[in-house]
This record gives C-alpha cells, structure tokens and sequence, in this order.
C-alpha cells in the first residue's frame, strides 16, 4: 500500500491584504506522490481533490465624529424708558426763549457729574434709567439751563446727589452752597417734569434770601413765598399755578389744618418735594414742628443743614422721622449709624472741595479778668455755690444754669462799672479793622450785651441784627452793612444771624462769648467764610481764664469729636452731649441722673 | 411721563460686549435720543464659546460672536430705528452685513498731538482682569483694513468693505450731533448698565 499523503485538509493559504478593489489570491501548493502503484496507475494519476474554503475579508469602516457648531442661543433683557419728559408748563411759560440755544445740547460741558441711583430705588429698570441718563452737565446743557458762573465740580456732584434722591440730607459745611445745589436740582426736576409742586419751610428771616437764590439761579421758576394773613395765606396755599411756595416754619405750623388729613369737605396739601432749610429745626421729634412737616403729605423729603448733629444722634434720629420715619433708632451706635445713612446723607467740608478757598484763621483770645470783674466774679460763684448748696437735695438744673449764665455774663461785662476786658481787647481790633476798610462781624449771645457794644463801638459806624430788629428792617441792615464804608461792624446774636446770610465781604468774625454748642459756632462762622470770599478770614474767639467760659469750652472741645464719630465712621465712641452731670460738675456738685438739652 | 410713539424720534445705537472673565461675553445696546436721553435698553445674558468654537471659527470667532450673534440680536431687538449703530470694538463691525444701517467704530481716545499716533481700542473686561488691546495704525488703515475718518469732535473708522458707501450717509446722517456729541461716551453707560443687571441676577 502506497503512503501516498492525504489531500490537504485545509490549503494552505498565502494571504496578502491590499486595500480593494485588489484580486484576492490564494496559493495551493500541489504534492504529487513519489510512488507510482502499477495496479493503479490511472488513479494515482488523477489530479487530487481542490478543497477550497471562502474567508469573509471585512474591512472596518473609519469611524468619524461630527461636531455640532450650533449657534449660540442668546438670550435678551429689554429695557424702554419713558420718553424724555415735557416740561412744566408753568415753568415753560416762564423761560426767556433762547434763540441761540441748538436743538441738541446746547454746548459741549466739561466734567461728567454722572447720576447713580439711590439704594433704595430697588427695580433694575428704575436703576438702569438712572444709569443711562446723560452726565449732569450734558442734562443741564440740553435744558438750556444757565447759570450766574459755572457751578464746582462737588456741587454737581451735590445736584447729582440730590436729584434722583426721594430721601436726602444735604449736610454740607456752611458756606458751600447748599442753597444753590437745591435750587438747582429742584429746577432739573420741574424741567424734567417729575415734580410740579414743591414746599420749601426755611426760617423766617431765610424766605427772602431764598427768594433772591431762585431768581439769581432759576430765574424761570415762580416762586411764592406764602405769609401774610390767614386768609391770604389760605388762599396762597391753594395756588397750584406757582410750583415753588416758600413758607416759614410759624406759618406751616400756624397752617397745619391743611396739612392734615383733609375733613369737611376740604382738600389735603399735597406736594412733590418738601425741603426743610435748616432742618436742625425738627431735631426735637416731640416738638409741634416736627409733628407739623411729618404730616405734610409729599413724595419726596429733602433736609437742608450744616449741622445735622448739635448735641447728640438723637438730632439726627428727629431728622430722619421726616425723611424716612423708622430707619434710624436712639439705640444704634454712632459708627452703625454713619454707616445707615451713608446712602441718605451728603456732607462735604471746605477742606475737602474747596481747596482754593482762602484760610480760615482762628485766634484764640484768651484774657484775664479786669480787677473790677474778678471781683465780681468771685462773689457771685461764691454766692452762687453757697446758694445751689444750701438748696441741696433740691437743686435743680435750672439752678445751676442761672449761676452759669450769672458768670458768662460778668464775664463779658462787670455789672457794677461795666469793665471788660473783652471789650478792650475788641476795640483794640477794630481799629485796625477799620483803618484797613475791611468790616468785622461780632456774635453774642444776649441782645443785651450786643447793644451795650453798639454804645461803645459807635465810631466803627455799628450795625445790628438780631430778634429786636423787625424782619422787614433786616435785609436793609445787611445791605447797609455791604454797601455803607463806613459800617465796619455788625453785631449779631447767634440765633438772629447764626444761618442762611451771606456776609463773605466781612474778613473777621469775633465771638465775643461762646455758645453752647460748637455747630452753631461754625454757623456763625461761615457767614463769612463762604464762597465768594476774597480773603482769609480771621475768628477771634473770646475765653476768659479761669472761668467757666474755659470749662465749657473744654466741653465745646468733646461735641467736635462726637459729630467727627458719625460722620467720619470713626471708631469708638463715647456719649459726648452735654448732660446734666457735666454742668454739674463745672461747679463740682454732684446731679441726678438723666441727659439735657442745653443748646437751643 | 409722554405716551408719544417714538420710534421715529431720530436715534443713535451704541453696541458693545463686555467680556468677562468668569461668565462670558455681554452685549449691551443703548439707544440715545439725540439729546444723549435713553429711549431703550437691551442686554444678553452671557454668552460662552466652547471649545470646539474657538479651534473651529479660530480668528474669526470674535466678528462672529460680537457681530453677527450678538450685535444682531440685538439690533434686530430695538424699537427704534438709529439714524447710525456706533460700536468701540472692532469685531461688532461684523454685523454690519445683517442690518440696515451703518455700523461705525468709535476710536477711543481720539488721537491727540502726542508721540504716540496710533489710536488705542480697548476691548473692556470688567472684574479687574487684563484688557485685550488692539492698536490700529493709522499709517494702513488698521488690522481688517480699517478706513479712518474724522467727523466733528469723534474719530471713526468703518470696515474696507462698506465704507465706500456708509461713510457719506453717517456724514450726512450725524455730522451736526457729532459736532457737540461726544460718541465715545455712552459706551461708559452700557458698560455700568451691564455690571448693574449682572450684580441684579446674582
């Protein structure tokens, strides 16, 4: 039997891949036996058996990625402002037509003063109008709205303040232009068309000086100072045509049925803004006043004052119950609340805006008694003492304070001969005063002191103002004092020419006696140290040694540091008002319990 | 406050994209009466290329997003029709293809008699971080072939392309405000416009 190999059972198979469209190849290699079988040889020369077999060749297709680049979907916030308002008829009426004046912004301002919303304008669309506005000066321009001289650059800032504001307090030091900066904003906002009924409650001697203000910075806006009679006021009250009343504090109170919530048939005052000048006056929120301009029914509530604190927060808790009842407290601390009202409040110094203003120079004048006034001064402490002792447990503090005014007073004056060394010491100044033609303002307490001055200072050609002299005389006095050469003096009391006057042609300002608080001071002050100013202005401020003018002048001293803790956020605080343990320890007694108000 | 339809008060558009670092790119597109008044406002919430987009639309990504996405949202979003859209950034001249009226890039500053004479374009970031500057030199027109012109108070520049044909009608459409109106300021609004709405939906 041959051994002839099986057949492959499976070719053996060469296999090359090329990419298609290449021929597939399979190599069979073919084996013929060695032997041949004689028997059968016709078999064994048959050709073997082909097995084939068919393999499956799949190619894998690459895979790919698609990257969508989809269009981004964006979304949109929309926004439309009302149109640009119309302008107050009244007050359209009233402007002079500037024919020069373009149709766009009337010239190209400088500065950009630009208006941010209030933080308690809460709606983004109300923010985002605010935002948007123009800056100031472009607002302003596009008015029209001239001014007497160009504006600073923080009373624009002022205006800004002040215009968007439903709530504000324009604190700024005397003399910056406060007056100026309201009428201004009140004047944007009649042009605007978003007021149309304003009330502004200054102090009766202020309401002519306001006037004048309106007509030097808005000469287009009727103004209407309401007094007079009942009647006439009535009738004044109710005149819609005139957007801007001004009215004293007595007649808004005098007035305060109309005020309230209207009855038998009447009509409620309603107005769009309420500026009260000097608002120092409602400190106290017990008080009629107070009680009256809360009630006046109104959108908007601005206070106008360099002194928002005279004694104590509690001054400007008071304010604040007009402006936005609730959001102040006595409990809160003063830094806490110089924090709260940050948003409410503006308040600048000279020093910080106004730089280029010319110095304010202060001379302490520290005297010694006369021999005549030493005497005297010594009975009556003396006397004084031995009464407020004797009357212990009884004494009171109005005890104590008529032996303080007692011996402020000799200090200015001996009783029985008149001596003073204050006195002396002023003539001495006011001679050069007068040989250099400048004019000198005097303050003092008592009407009393300031007319025996006038006696004695008659060569200096003295003027006089304060509450002995009619309302209606008193502009004449402060025209006299400007205009006449030979008036180098007024004499002033603190409460009759503290506020609201402008005296910036006086170089010097004597206190002849102190006050009790530091702020009406500086009111004092600033009367003549204001914008306008040609020079320097020298304060002598009178302190008698060893007396009590020294000790309430340390106190003087102690209320700065308080209005410097709210309105410098300044750490620490300590209760700086002048309480009833601290008059009486100026003579060393001891005090029940409990704080007074002592400045008026 | 007037009820008056005012969309045919004539109008300035000011478009700009505020890119932020952390949340993306805002437009902002404010309308001016021509007293510089806001007759409306609209604004995106922010918008962020990914990935891909930036390798894919490469140089091209940014005309892309601030013109033709952004700007002509936008644009198309307003009521009133503005006599011209001015833009301070050089890629929302891209929308120009998709609106009806001439785009026209505000140089900011206005070139001045310093030594240096190429203008300056800040594309602004706000959140503190680094500025993206394009400086555009006047001696060739400018990177994308800037034409450079002077109109009233305001230097302008407008794209190669269209400028044969925008910058008569801008002349004539604005020549008198341009004269008193500053056209770079408004941006400064759209700019705090944008941070404030940012700051409302925080």
């Amino acid at each position: 039997m041959s051994t002839r190999p099986d057949p492959p059972a499976a070719c053996e198979i060469g296999l090359s891949w090329y990419a298609s469209p290449r021929p597939q190849v399979y190599s069979l290699e073919l084996e013929l036996g060695p032997e041949a079988a004689p028997w059968d040889w016709q078999r064994q020369l048959a050709w073997p058996a082909i097995a084939t077999q068919t393999l499956p060749l799949t190619a894998t297709a690459p895979p790919a990625i698609s990257v969508p680049i989809a269009r981004p979907r964006i979304r949109v916030r929309s926004f439309e402002f009302p149109a640009p308002d119309e302008v107050l008829p009244a007050v359209a009426a009233a402007q002079a037509p500037s024919p020069t004046a373009p149709d766009g912004p009337a010239a190209t301002p400088h500065g950009a003063t630009r208006i941010r919303p209030p933080g308690d304008v809460i709606k983004l669309e109300d923010r985002l109008l605010y935002l948007l506005q123009p800056a100031l000066e472009l607002l302003l321009a596009e008015r029209s709205l001239e001014f007497p001289f160009p504006p600073f650059a923080y009373q624009f800032q002022g205006i800004a303040f002040l215009y968007p504001r439903h709530a504000a307090i324009l604190a700024d030091e005397m003399g910056l232009g406060k007056t100026m900066q309201a009428v201004t904003a009140v004047r944007l906002l009649l042009r605007c068309g978003e007021i149309r009924r304003v009330l502004l409650v200054c102090p009766k001697p202020l309401v002519s000086n306001w006037q004048r203000e309106f007509q030097q910075w808005a000469p287009e806006v009727p103004v209407l100072a309401v007094e007079g009679e009942q009647e006439k006021r009535a009738w004044q009250w109710q005149f819609a045509e005139i957007p801007v009343k001004i009215a004293n504090y007595e007649a808004v109170c005098r007035d305060r049925e109309l005020f309230e919530s209207a009855g038998d048939g009447g009509r409620r005052l309603r107005f769009d803004l309420v500026i009260l000048d000097e608002s120092q006056r409602i400190k106290n929120r017990q008080g009629t006043t107070s009680q009256v301009v809360r009630n006046i029914d109104r959108s908007r509530s601005w206070a106008l004052t360099g002194t928002p604190i005279e004694n104590s927060p509690e001054d400007l808790v008071g304010i604040f119950e007009f402006l936005a009842p609730g959001f102040l407290n006595s409990d809160m601390k003063p830094r806490k609340m110089g924090r709260t009202i940050r948003d409410y409040v503006l308040r600048r110094t000279k020093d910080e805006v106004l730089k280029e203003l010319p110095p304010k120079l202060f001379r302490d004048a520290d005297l010694e008694l006369t021999p005549e006034q030493r005497e005297s001064y010594r009975l009556a402490e003396e006397e004084g003492l031995l009464r407020l002792t004797r009357m212990e447990p009884s004494v009171t503090i109005q005890h104590v304070f008529e032996l303080v005014l007692r011996l402020k007073q000799i200090c200015n004056f001996d009783p029985a001969t008149g001596a003073s060394s204050k006195l002396e010491r002023l003539e001495a100044d006011l001679e050069e005063v007068a040989q250099s033609g400048r004019k000198a303002i005097i303050f003092s307490q008592w009407v009393g002191t300031i007319e025996i001055l006038a006696e004695h200072l008659r060569r200096f050609g003295p003027l006089q103002y304060h509450g002995r002299i009619p309302s209606a005389r008193r502009d004449d006095v402060i025209r006299r004092f400007r205009d006449d050469p030979d008036s180098h003096v007024i004499l002033m009391s603190y409460g009759a020419g503290g506020v609201g006057l402008n005296l910036q042609f006086a170089h010097y300002v004597f206190l002849f006696d102190r006050w009790w608080n530091p702020a009406i001071e500086d009111q004092a002050v600033n009367r003549a140290h204001r914008i306008g100013v040609a020079g320097p202005v020298t304060v002598t401020r009178f302190l008698v040694l060893d007396t009590i003018e020294e000790r309430i002048d340390r106190i003087l001293q102690e209320k700065r540091e308080l209005f410097e803790s709210v309105f410098s956020d300044a750490r620490g605080h300590r209760h700086l008002g002048l309480t009833q343990a601290e008059i009486f320890g100026l003579f060393d007694l001891k005090s029940p319990h409990g704080p007074i108000d002592l400045a008026a | 406050m007037s009820s008056v339809d005012n969309r045919s008060v004539p109008a300035l558009g000011f478009l700009t994209v505020v890119d932020h670092p952390q949340h993306g790119l805002f437009g902002g597109y404010l309308v001016l009466n021509k007293c510089g008044r806001p007759l409306e406002f609209h604004c995106t919430a922010p918008i962020k290329p990914n990935r891909a987009q930036q390798i894919l639309y490469g140089p091209t990504l940014a005309p892309f997003l601030y013109g033709e996405q952004i700007g002509q949202t936008l644009v198309q979003k307003g009521r009133h029709e503005p006599l011209v859209v001015c833009t301070d950034l050089e890629p929302v001249l891209a929308v120009r293809p998709h609106v009806s009226m001439p785009v026209v890039l505000v140089l900011s500053p206005a070139p001045t008699a310093s030594n240096d004479t190429s203008a300056c374009i800040e594309i602004p970031h706000f959140g503190g971080q680094e500025k993206i500057i394009q400086r555009v030199d006047p001696s060739h027109g400018g990177p994308g072939g800037l034409v450079r012109f002077r109109l009233g108070r305001n230097e302008l520049a407008l794209s190669e392309g269209t400028a044969a044909a925008d910058q008569p009608s801008i002349a004539e459409r604005v020549a008198e405000l341009a004269e008193t109106f500053d056209l770079g300021e408004p941006f400064g609004r759209i700019r705090e416009a944008i941070e404030e709405a940012q700051r409302a939906v925080r």
